[in-house]
């Protein structure tokens, strides 16, 4: 392994119970690289990133971080060691508050990192006393997102970051991952906007009944790629 | 006049004593899912505690460290051999308890007897208050299990602990994904459950019959309190003693014990049938 690589996966295997649904995805995503994972709805990307993040155990399959297999570490773990995650579903605390979101897994308790984050997203800087259960959808994305962003891993894992989020907050979301990038942190990202793709990753990845059936670095024509594959 | 004060007090003295007896169940049953059916029994251990400290000769007040090594020692042997492998399954978990408290009663019996052995009063005597001479160690109790509620409550509320408590115990998932172990947090609290219940026997052993069998008492009417109550807060639980405690010592003053314990009967039939979840359900 050269000390680029941040993240391999080997023929990652797994599913629910008895049935397989992911049967076999391999990937290599350096320092500083963002690789997304697209597909249609149903294809197994939330399985993927969820086998990635330890809350599936795989069947099969290797998964690394930097040079350490962490394939059957629980995902506490794996965040001790430099794995972020943001799940697709229920991606926030509902019954604590905003900002007990954003704090509860720090030590101290602080909100100061967030200070950047919720410049560019103040609706969530607003809220910060309120249940995050009150939060619209696409509000909890945004927590949820800011959340993983602000944790300082060497990889971040998103599920959907842009479900239900407003095209301009998109952007910012671009952005910070940009920034991230440019910092030197990687980014797994499941994602079915393809403007965020456009604007934000290094290569993709298009699934297809749990296997990996296009792969792409980003450039020109990938959106019409992406897109034209997509609705086959 | 001073009768009104006695029933007060003596109102008020039961719900206390409720919500300490109930306690432990709460955190067991109603933030880890484990429907422990042997919280009686971890109430006995700790009156036992205090039995083994009176025996030796030992000050009192050492009962209360000897309780929790007895009941934090077998919860986290019951956790670690049983209960970790049942999380999330409500079924499991209440045969598994069912048979540990048998067990549990029957490992006192052979080695205490079947006999009731009692316990020293640490405070005879009474004090007079509102015009009432009430018995001492009773108002003592009162005073240790307000303090230990507010300050529990306090501490639930503020610290980082009681949020990733409540973390977890709504999306285990995410908890898990943000970095909090979920395994050793389960356990934690688990053995915080037993040790508290542990606590709660030490402190009513000396007004107690102190005998193998005395965890069933504790055990029904704790159910009572939660399902009346509502599972996973604190308030559920003192709003859960309130109108158990209440009924009983109004319907028992009015009538006699048996009406009264037909009518925590009939409460909670009604709430079963009509509102599952209690009064002041967080989940």
């Amino acid at each position: 392994m050269t000390g680029n690589v941040i993240l391999s996966l080997d023929k990652m295997q797994g599913g629910y119970g008895d049935v397989t649904v992911i049967h076999g995805f391999s990937a290599i995503l350096s320092v500083g690289e963002a690789g997304f994972v697209t597909g249609r709805n149903g294809v197994g990307k939330t399985t993927l990133i969820r086998l990635i993040a330890g809350s599936l155990t795989p069947s099969g399959g290797v998964v690394r971080l930097r040079d350490r297999e962490v394939t059957t570490d629980p995902a506490h773990r794996r965040r001790a060691l430099g794995m972020s995650y943001a799940p697709q579903e229920h991606p926030v605390f509902d019954q604590l508050t905003v900002a007990e979101n954003l704090t509860l897994h720090h030590r101290d308790r602080s909100l100061n990192r967030y200070d950047e984050l919720l410049t560019l997203f103040p609706r969530i800087g607003e809220r910060l006393g309120q249940q995050a259960g009150t939060l619209s959808g696409g509000e909890k994305k945004i927590l949820s997102f800011c959340r993983a962003a602000a944790e300082e891993t060497d990889l971040v894992l998103l599920d959907e970051p842009t479900e239900g989020v407003q095209p301009e907050n998109i952007a910012l979301m671009a952005k910070v991952i940009t920034a991230g990038k440019a910092a030197g942190r990687s980014y797994l990202i499941v994602e079915q906007n393809l403007s965020l793709i456009e604007m934000a990753a290094d290569k993709a990845y298009l699934l297809d009944h749990g296997d990996c059936v296009y792969e792409a670095a980003n450039g020109h024509g990938l959106r019409e790629a992406l897109s034209k594959r997509m609705q086959i | 006049m001073e009768l009104i004060a006695l029933y007060g007090l003596n109102l008020v003295y039961t719900i206390a004593v409720l919500a300490l007896v109930v306690l432990g169940l709460a955190v067991v049953f109603g933030l880890l899912g484990v429907m422990n059916m042997a919280h009686g029994e971890f109430i006995m251990l700790g009156a036992y505690s205090a039995l083994i400290i009176q025996q030796a000769g030992l000050p009192y007040i050492l009962a209360l460290p000897m309780a929790v090594l007895v009941c934090g020692t077998v919860g986290f042997l019951v956790e670690y051999a049983v209960i970790r492998h049942l999380y999330r399954r409500p079924f499991d978990t209440l045969l598994a308890t069912w048979g540990l408290a048998i067990l549990i009663r029957k490992a006192v019996e052979g080695a205490f007897g079947r006999d009731y052995k009692s316990i020293e009063q640490r405070l005879p005597g009474t004090v007079s208050v509102l015009g009432v001479d009430y018995p001492a160690y009773r108002l003592a109790l009162l005073v240790v299990i307000v303090a230990l509620f507010a300050g529990l409550l306090i501490w639930y509320r503020r610290s980082n602990t009681g949020a990733r408590i409540k973390a977890m115990v709504q999306n285990p998932a995410l908890a898990s994904a943000v970095g909090i172990d979920t395994a050793f947090l389960s356990r934690a609290t688990f053995i915080f459950g037993v040790s508290v219940a542990g606590l709660a026997g030490v402190l009513l052993a000396p007004l107690v019959r102190v005998e193998p069998y005395m965890g069933l008492d504790y055990l029904l009417s704790s159910f009572f309190i939660l399902v009346v109550g509502g599972l996973g807060s604190l308030e559920g639980l003192l709003v859960g003693s309130t109108v158990i405690g209440g009924t009983d010592v109004v319907v028992s003053a009015i009538s006699d014990k048996t009406a009264g314990y037909l009518s925590i009967l009939i409460i909670s039939i009604l709430f079963l049938w009509l509102r599952p979840n209690g009064l002041y359900a967080k989940r």
